[in-house]
């Protein structure tokens, strides 16, 4: 990705982010736990077209995306999907220097 | 297509095919959308139709809630001065977001009997998105709703209906 494209890419994540601090004033707060989720999956993606990859990441944006829209159906079932995302967290919470 | 069909079996899609939709048939959801009650028959509602792949993508930038890359998105705005001269206080504050609702309901019934797939959308910023638009003055952007080529099949959410309908009996 050229850095023209990669800035186009983060303003819009930006703008995404930004946009739903003002909004979540007044939405339902549930949507504050889903935009912060789907945020990162944006963000996984942009690092992704940039070369920065792993497995683990992908595995993160995999999961999220799979469950992020539960919010729109079943609370109980995004409160497991965001603690599931959690074990995931930690399943891979490790750095370099360490492995 | 059975209206039946088109009311049981529209969802909220969030996922598009990479493929345009043609003007002739988005001028088809608009006149489905005109059709709509609308309080007083004020019909002050305005719709603005976004095509442009990075006119949406400027529109994204201010709309949280419009998720995926549809192929269009329509503003269905409101004229909020001509609401209110043609009925008052009720009219601006009332029955101008509930026209725009009902119209809305039309457009998308409109389009899943096209086979296109459709979201509503109340998480943007106004005043971004009117200031994108470059909305006239008293016009005020109510409800976006994406459109496009549906690349998924949202399954059925339930509906509840438990001390949902009521009959009232004057008998008892």
């Amino acid at each position: 990705m050229n850095r023209v494209k990669l800035e186009e890419r983060v303003f819009e994540l930006v703008g995404y982010m930004v946009t739903s601090g003002r909004n979540l004033l007044t939405e339902t707060p549930l949507y504050g736990p889903f935009r912060l989720v789907d945020a990162a999956s944006r963000l996984i993606s942009i690092l992704e077209e940039e070369g920065v990859e792993s497995d683990r990441l992908q595995a993160m944006r995999t999961e999220i995306d799979a469950g992020k829209y539960s919010v729109m159906s079943d609370v109980e079932e995004f409160e497991s999907f965001l603690d599931s995302l959690v074990d995931t967290l930690v399943d891979h919470a490790d750095f370099e220097e360490r492995r | 297509m059975e209206l039946w069909e088109a009311i049981k079996g529209r969802r909220s899609v969030r996922a598009f095919l990479d493929r345009p939709i043609e003007r002739d048939l988005l001028e088809r959801l608009l006149e489905a959308a005109i059709w709509a009650p609308s309080g007083g028959n004020a019909q002050t509602w305005r719709f603005v139709v976004i095509d442009d792949p990075i006119q949406i993508r400027r529109i994204k930038i201010v709309s949280p809630g419009l998720l995926g890359d549809p192929a269009a998105v329509i503003a269905v705005c409101q004229d909020l001065t001509r609401a209110r001269a043609k009925g008052g206080e009720l009219g601006e504050t009332f029955l101008a977001p509930i026209d725009a609702a009902m119209a809305s309901q039309n457009l998308l019934l409109a389009a899943y009997a096209e086979g296109l797939g459709t979201c509503t959308i109340a998480s943007f910023h106004k005043k971004g998105v009117g200031r994108l638009l470059k909305l006239s003055e008293g016009v005020k952007p109510i409800l976006l709703v994406s459109v496009g080529w549906p690349a998924e099949a949202p399954p059925v959410p339930p509906r509840h209906r438990e001390g949902v309908f009521l009959f009232e009996d004057s008998n008892e």
